[in-house]
């Protein structure tokens, strides 16, 4: 063992003072921090100031909207009934953005109609519904109860309905959750190629420039295959934290500075005079609607838990892929041959995505299941179930895919150890499949 | 020492080497020679357990050879291997310490073979930055730095100058002063004759000759002895006569030579000299034994007529 850990710590070394790693360790959360900052942007994109007409015939809001801070919207009151086609074309109409109709049946059908000229963002959306909401809640309270709007507040429970399709009641297809399983096990998949091929060109290296044989007459050639796979893998998990924490990190960056009225709800409160009285809950619900993938992103994802079984899983589909390019590397004849062996895992690695993304829409089928076991395409396919959520009881269908996945591990690690003894000192071949067999057959 | 007994390997249908056994003794340089594709790299694979013998074993200081064994061996390969963007450190680091070495060991042993081979400043230098035998120095130096007791190199003279050659050699010669053993695979027969005890020839796949190099150009002497003279050629010959025959001569000045001679009949080197006594100038006399490279050729191309035949 101490061997293998002079080895890795060798590979180690070289992989983390290469100008590639650096590069890919910034630039890779980077681009990831993009990414994630167009898909804020654009739920807040759009204009940014509104003048907004509410038309209030029976004066039911007593031309008050309770707004003191929020400077994205103006509101101005007319007590009277603007036709739409009025408002939309009439010219003292054109400084308003939207018009909002409260008739006098609101407080029993609860339903106020919103016209607008340009689409508003989503963000804008949840505003107007906000306000207008507030607004009429405090004067249903007034109206219909004897409690203060702050006692109201006080025993107000928010009520989460959920809706759900009858022929997929789960609604697991469109749970953007899955996805960001998904997003975990292509993540997976992206390191393990990437070091994969890292693993395969060390080994047609070491064996092109021959110091496999020094090597060899020091270690057993296990040793050494174990070794490397370890020193690159410690590699790409130092990459994977250091992604991890740029890409924390970002997002915290753009909570406080870039984005910061994004789901934090204090800066809704201050819309009405009674925002200090609000639950927690209910400053949340304020705020979760206005972009999904922000919502998605700070509150839904149980990192904990996804990032743990995200290590296990990548450790063991590391291990298992990694015992792969190794044996192609060492069972080569020459570089390009190696390259050229390193389709078939490709197709595999593409298979397993595929399968991850089978199992995002089809989450009951019985391939989902199957794909859920078989180790070439657990560690995606368990991450999307993971984020989907398992039901009671069936969480030992998790622990079951990780053992499955260990125990082919430790299999094909056997497997690969034989090629690699075989092949590691034969140059100039073709690969063929007799050959293969051959070395696989020999102890 | 190394008791190689009875090894045979094969791969597949190839026979690379067949029944070979070698003793070699402590202390002792022993040149494994043979043709390219003989059976030697093989051979020394198998003795440091790179690959492993269909038939027989080997003993190191009696006991059969195991993994425990390698950190007593050291170990130069002909295909000469480094990472290139390890400094020369860093390397006898990494491999000192798979050698079993602590790192203190490893650079207080470095220290001394750099200030040996006067090359101190190297210490920091990545392998890239240095020349083919800058490199293959600094490969010598990771192979004898855990001080092994058996050294085994395939061709370690490849690829150096002539200063660096000798140097190497006398390195090789101070290392058997020492109580070392040494296995030295070449090519270069007339290092051979200057540093090895004895030689062993492996070819296609068999070990066909083994033992002393003196013994071996012993064996095979024909008789030759050569005369370094001064005085005229046509005179040397005429003095010759029936008795001894001229093999070849070689032409120093204009009237200085060194004539390869052979007796016939039951003549002897003292009736030569008395018969050239009084024609020539005689300045040295000597018995002409074959080089090793005559005995591997001979050997080897008697090997392949028979089995031609």
């Amino acid at each position: 063992m101490r061997n293998s850990w002079l080895i890795a710590m060798r590979e180690l070394k070289e992989r983390i003072g290469a100008r590639s790693f650096i590069v890919m360790s910034i630039l890779g959360p980077l681009i990831i921090l993009g990414v994630i900052y167009m898909l804020f942007a654009l739920g807040g994109e759009g204009k940014q100031h509104w003048n907004v007409l509410i038309t209030d015939p029976a004066n039911i809001m007593d031309n008050k909207i309770l707004v003191t801070q929020d400077k994205s919207v103006n509101y101005s009151f007319a007590n009277d009934y603007i036709e739409m086609e009025d408002f939309r074309d009439s010219k003292q109409f054109q400084q308003f953005d939207a018009m909002i109709e409260i008739n006098e049946k609101v407080l029993a059908n609860k339903t106020a109609f919103v016209f607008f000229r340009e689409k508003p963002s989503v963000r804008m959306q949840t505003n107007l519904q906000f306000h207008i909401e507030r607004r009429l809640e405090e004067v249903m309270v007034g109206r219909f109860t004897n409690l203060s709007v702050r006692e109201f507040r006080k025993i107000k429970q928010p009520l989460n309905v959920a809706f759900r399709n009858a022929y997929d009641p789960f609604d697991k297809s469109a749970d953007l959750r899955a996805w960001v399983g998904f997003f975990y096990g292509a993540l997976i998949f992206v390191f393990i190629f990437l070091f994969g091929m890292t693993i395969l060109r060390s080994v047609t290296r070491e064996k092109s420039n021959r110091i496999v044989e020094v090597m060899l007459a020091s270690v057993h050639p296990n040793q050494l295959m174990l070794g490397k796979i370890m020193g690159i893998g410690i590699a790409a998990f130092i990459q994977f934290t250091i992604w991890a924490l740029i890409v924390g990190a970002g997002l915290f960056f753009m909570r406080e500075t870039l984005f910061p009225d994004m789901l934090d709800a204090s800066n809704l409160v201050q819309m009405t005079q009674e925002m200090k009285d609000q639950t927690a809950m209910d400053q949340f619900l304020g705020g979760i609607e206005y972009n999904q993938f922000v919502d998605l992103v700070y509150e839904r994802i149980q990192f904990g838990t996804m990032t743990t079984y995200f290590l296990l899983f990548f450790i063991v589909g590391y291990l298992f892929y990694g015992a792969f390019f190794a044996a192609i590397g060492a069972t080569s004849g020459s570089e390009s041959d190696g390259q050229q062996f390193v389709l078939p895992i490709i197709f595999l690695l593409c298979f397993a995505l595929y399968a991850g993304y089978y199992s995002l829409q089809n989450p009951e089928s019985t391939m989902a299941t199957v794909f859920h076991y078989l180790p070439f395409t657990s560690p995606v396919v368990v991450m999307v179930k993971l984020a989907q959520g398992y039901e009671p009881g069936q969480v030992y269908q998790l622990y079951l895919s990780l053992i499955v996945l260990i125990l082919s591990a430790i299999f094909i690690l056997l497997i690969a150890g034989r090629l690699y003894k075989n092949g590691i000192l034969q140059f100039g071949h073709r690969i063929k499949i007799g050959l293969l067999l051959r070395w696989l057959k020999k102890s | 020492m190394l008791e190689i007994q009875h090894i045979s390997k094969s791969f597949y249908r190839k026979v690379a080497l067949d029944d070979v056994s070698i003793h070699v003794q402590k202390g002792e340089i022993l040149g494994l020679l043979g043709p390219n594709g003989a059976g030697k790299t093989t051979l020394i694979r198998i003795i440091n357990r790179i690959i492993e013998p269909d038939k027989g074993h080997i003993r190191m200081n009696g006991d059969l050879m195991t993994q425990q064994h390698l950190s007593q061996i050291g170990y130069l390969p002909e295909e000469r291997g480094l990472y290139r963007t390890m400094t020369v450190e860093d390397h006898a680091l990494f491999l000192g310490q798979l050698r079993g070495l602590s790192k203190r060991d490893v650079k207080t042993q470095l220290e001394y073979w750099l200030e040996k081979f006067e090359i101190t400043d190297w210490r920091k230098k990545r392998i890239e930055e240095l020349s083919k035998g800058m490199a293959q120095k600094a490969q010598f130096i990771c192979t004898v730095l855990h001080e092994p007791k058996l050294l085994i190199l395939d061709e370690p003279l490849s690829g150096f100058d002539p200063v660096n050659v000798e140097l190497i050699k006398q390195e090789l010669i101070e290392m058997r002063a020492k109580g070392k053993t040494i296995i030295l695979s070449t090519h270069n027969m007339k290092s051979v004759e200057e540093i090895c005890d004895r030689a062993v020839l492996i070819h296609q796949s068999k070990k066909i000759m083994e033992g002393r190099i003196s013994e071996i150009q012993e064996e095979r002497k024909t008789g030759e002895y050569a005369i370094k003279f001064r005085g005229s050629m046509i005179a040397f010959v005429n003095a010759l006569w029936t008795s001894f025959e001229l093999i070849d001569k070689e032409i120093l000045g204009d009237d200085k030579f060194i004539a390869r001679v052979k007796m016939r009949g039951d003549n002897t080197f003292e009736d030569l000299l008395r018969t050239l006594l009084g024609q020539i100038k005689i300045e040295a006399a000597w018995e002409v034994l074959p080089s090793m490279q005559d005995v591997f050729i001979d050997l080897v191309q008697v090997k392949k007529e028979v089995s031609n035949a």
